[in-house]
């Protein structure tokens, strides 16, 4: 799944939502891309995203993957960023007999997973609609 | 440029097959199809396969496959599309015939999921979508396609019941299938009171796990004058890529990828899709099965699960799917679905589905995706005149 | 110099002392009504942000030059939870340090800023005071030992909300309350905790803090000391000579528990909600171990605008969800093997 050095890689991508904007035409992209979708430029640089958006569907997942079976049943979102990008996250603070859709929801970074007792703990993005 | 031929099938059933490794699965399929035409001696095999690396620790499929059919020195090699690689493999046979680089190419797609307890096959399927976006947060591949299915019942106001018209389809037409793994009908009560997965998702609304293999031999034009095996021809073998996850596309609800190759498909070939005499579509989940139906414009939108209630796609019916039960009855052994696909079809159109025959089949396409329609391959075949 | 940004957390969820009781004693509830508990995908550093993101937004500072976690319940023993916090807010030409003193690593984490911020080496500093306190099942501290916190950036300039006048720091080698290596739960001395500990320490730093500032317990509009319990706080107050309605916005332990090194930091965040300028405000915090640290602040008129950017203590004490025992052992990761 992720190891140590993988999420070191990714963490600001994990913590701030940082994605891809284009220098050429702005068009900002998460996740990042390696050439601009609007048009085609590869001239694109780190951006951070905005953290706040809403929440556009959501599903309450009982059978996750082995990492993440400690925490199930869980909320995972289809998250609209304020800037249209759109991407998968757990939907925490929230009832899952009571998630609305349409919520506006923002970022808060939670544990993801950890590699048992001894190993690293995995922190990343999730969403809440709380204040 | 040849043309392409499917000569011969070997369907090993799908199910769970404990005491049969993922070699004894694809060796089982391929002696199947090898030994229906001993004449045709392949000469490149090709293994489609999505996690054996993961499931069994085997890479290199194609070469072991090789190496103990005693097909020493022929081109082997595994390729791998996620839940499309059946499709992929037989798409790879296509072009290396047309290509006129091969004559005889055995075609094998196998995955062996049963050994592997179920967090670990979530996560291993789920590869097929992004390890940092995906997988790591905490989604599974399920769950990407809940989300879909959620915005599709919001869309189009249809309700949970609706949608168990796809499944019940599929186990009624596995009953009569020898190699299907369901061999009981269902109701839409069982789909409604099967456990949630991944809310809507139920169990009953997902492809099984399971263990299989299926083969092909593809015979070069040359070839099947030669050994008088022209009676199924692969007309187009189409591929498109759509973007990778559901969240980076405009529309999560459009399966362009489907869309996109069934086009280009129809186009190659000058048919139209009226003249489908049956299609194997990639209905791993009951969404899957009514977007790809709309996606692909045999129903209009938001109409695939009423088209389903009034009988349509029965075997009997205006446009029979899923023949021998597609994904949800005659199983999903992801890298192999692909093959047995194409297989299925060259039974339809050889007259050889006996139960499951469609009563004067002389066109048909097959749709295999890899992911979410991230790849999706279409073939097209068709019964010589 | 003073506080230019402060961010308070509290997790939603919260155990019912009945709950405790019902389990280990079959009746009955414990000092406080009920504590904060964290969610267990929850834990000090992903709070530590939040009330962090708070303070920072608040502030509408750039650059920090330290931060500084106050914590018993770091995630990991050895690896700062400061530098995941620092990555976390950009932060990455800081000093970066977990302290640990029991109750009072927060305050600690205040007295350091308040340093590096008056010798001119940091413009300012991040102070943190956070933590997923832990009582050992069955132990009278279950009742008590919650989670949350809060964060104060300190600075220099104009901008404060509230400027420091003074501080003062007092401690003894005082074992009231420890914890050994590899060990999962705390240690005690059970009544030990209060006269010797928490009251000697309290008064003493108090009675030196009171003499250098020249001041009397009525000329401070607020006072907020640490809250092992509902009980301590109010006690040691009156017996300082002030009063209950100096001391009542920050008293929180009935509702949200003990957070440990968050205590006094949340209790004084509650207290800033509603403060008015001019109001000068009294912190004592106490760390087992043991010591106290001792402020006077003065509120500025800065408080009405920042304020807004704030998310108050009161709001996220009301918004709560209950769980029973049986979650809460999930939540708290006692059932993990």
């Amino acid at each position: 799944m992720v190891n140590p050095i993988s999420y070191w890689r990714l963490k600001d991508r994990y913590f701030n939502l940082v994605g891809s904007k284009c220098k050429k035409c702005g068009a900002e992209w998460f996740p990042p891309v390696k050439v601009c979708r609007k048009c085609g430029s590869q001239e694109l640089g780190d951006h951070e995203m905005p953290h706040t958006g809403k929440l556009l569907t959501h599903t309450v997942l009982r059978e996750p993957a082995d990492e993440f079976k400690r925490y199930a049943p869980y909320i995972l979102g289809l998250v609209e960023l304020d800037n249209g990008q759109r991407l998968l996250a757990q939907i925490v603070d929230v009832d899952i007999t009571s998630v609305q859709n349409g919520t506006p929801v923002r970022l808060t970074l939670r544990k993801l997973t950890e590699d048992g007792k001894k190993g690293t703990i995995y922190y990343g993005y999730k969403f809440t609609p709380l204040p | 440029m040849s043309k392409v031929f499917v000569a011969s099938a070997g369907l090993v059933q799908v199910g769970e097959h404990w005491s049969k490794s993922i070699l004894d699965l694809m060796a089982e399929a391929s002696l199947l199809a090898m030994n229906a035409l001993p004449d045709a001696k392949p000469d490149r095999v090709i293994v489609g396969n999505m996690f054996s690396g993961v499931g069994a620790s085997q890479e290199h499929l194609g070469a072991l496959l090789a190496s103990q059919l005693n097909l020493i020195g022929v081109p082997a090699y595994k390729v791998e599309a996620a839940c499309g690689s059946g499709g992929a493999a037989v798409h790879n046979a296509f072009l290396s015939i047309k290509a006129e680089e091969s004559d005889v190419v055995l075609v094998c797609g196998v995955e062996k999921m049963k050994d592997m307890e179920v967090g670990r096959v979530t996560a291993a399927l789920t590869m097929a979508d992004s390890a940092e976006y995906t997988q790591f947060p905490g989604g599974t591949f399920i769950s990407l396609n809940a989300l879909t299915h959620a915005l599709y019942l919001k869309k189009y106001g249809i309700s949970r019941e609706e949608m168990a018209g796809f499944p019940v389809l599929g186990h009624r037409n596995a009953a009569l299938s020898k190699h299907a793994m369901f061999k009981k009908a269902i109701t839409a009560e069982d789909v409604l009171r099967s456990p949630l997965i991944s809310d809507p998702i139920r169990l009953m609304d997902s492809s099984p796990v399971c263990d299989g293999a299926a083969a092909l031999l593809l015979l070069s034009e040359k070839k099947a004058k030669e050994l008088h095996a022209e009676a199924v021809e692969i007309l187009a073998s189409e591929v498109a890529a759509n973007l990778f996850s559901v969240y980076e596309r405009p529309d999560p609800l459009d399966y362009l990828a489907t869309r996109t190759a069934a086009t280009r498909a129809l186009e190659r070939t000058g048919l139209k899709l009226d003249q489908m005499d049956f299609m194997e579509t990639h209905d791993a989940f009951s969404i899957t099965a009514a977007l790809t139906l709309e996606s692909l414009g045999v129903c209009k939108p938001g109409k695939a699960p009423h088209d389903v209630s009034t009988g349509r796609f029965d075997l009997t019916g205006e446009l029979p799917l899923n023949t021998f039960g597609g994904l949800k009855g005659r199983g999903h052994p992801v890298g192999a679905t692909g093959v047995y696909q194409v297989a299925e079809a060259y039974l339809q159109l050889s007259e050889k589905a006996e139960k499951n025959q469609v009563k004067g089949a002389k066109i048909g396409l097959t749709h295999n995706m890899g992911g979410l329609d991230t790849t999706t391959f279409i073939h097209i075949l068709r019964r010589a005149a | 110099m003073g506080i230019l940004g402060y961010g308070a957390y509290v997790p939603l969820y919260r155990l019912p002392t009945t709950e405790v009781a019902r389990v280990w004693r079959g009746e009955g509830a414990g000092p406080n009504k009920e504590k904060a508990v964290a969610h267990d995908d929850e834990d000090t550093f992903t709070m530590a942000c939040e009330m962090a993101r708070r303070a920072v937004r608040m502030a509408g500072v750039d650059k920090l030059g330290a931060v500084l976690v106050g914590t018993e319940s770091k995630p990991y023993v050895v690896k700062p939870t400061s530098t995941i916090l620092a990555q976390a807010l950009g932060q990455h030409f800081s000093l970066a340090a977990d302290l640990e003193f029991a109750c009072k690593a927060g305050t600690e984490a205040m007295q350091f800023n308040i340093a590096l911020v008056a010798s001119g080496m940091i413009p300012a500093g991040l102070a943190v005071g956070v933590d997923t306190a832990q009582g050992r099942p069955g132990d009278e501290l279950e009742y008590t030992a919650g989670s949350g916190g809060a964060a104060y950036v300190i600075g220099k300039g104009r901008d404060s909300l509230a400027t420091f006048e003074a501080s003062t720091s007092y401690v003894s080698d005082t074992g009231d309350f420890w914890r050994r290596p590899g060990e999962k739960f705390p240690s005690h001395l059970g009544r030990f905790t209060g006269e010797p500990a928490y009251f000697h320490h309290v008064e003493s730093c108090m009675k030196a803090h009171l003499e250098e500032t020249g001041h009397k317990p009525s000329d401070y509009s607020w006072a907020v000391f640490h809250q092992p319990n509902p009980r301590f706080p109010v006690e040691v107050g009156l017996k300082l000579g002030f009063k209950m309605e100096q001391m009542e916005p920050g008293l929180l332990n009935t509702v949200i528990g003990n957070t440990y090194a968050g205590s006094s930091l949340i209790g004084l965040a509650a207290t800033l909600d509603v403060a008015k300028p001019g109001d000068r405000i009294l912190i004592c915090s106490f760390g087992s171990g043991a010591g106290s640290d001792a402020f006077t602040l003065e509120v500025t008129d800065r408080i009405l605008e920042k304020r807004k950017l704030g998310v108050s203590v009161r709001s996220m004490v009301d918004r709560s969800v209950k769980v029973d025992y049986a979650v809460y052992t999930r939540f708290r990761g006692k059932l993990q093997d």
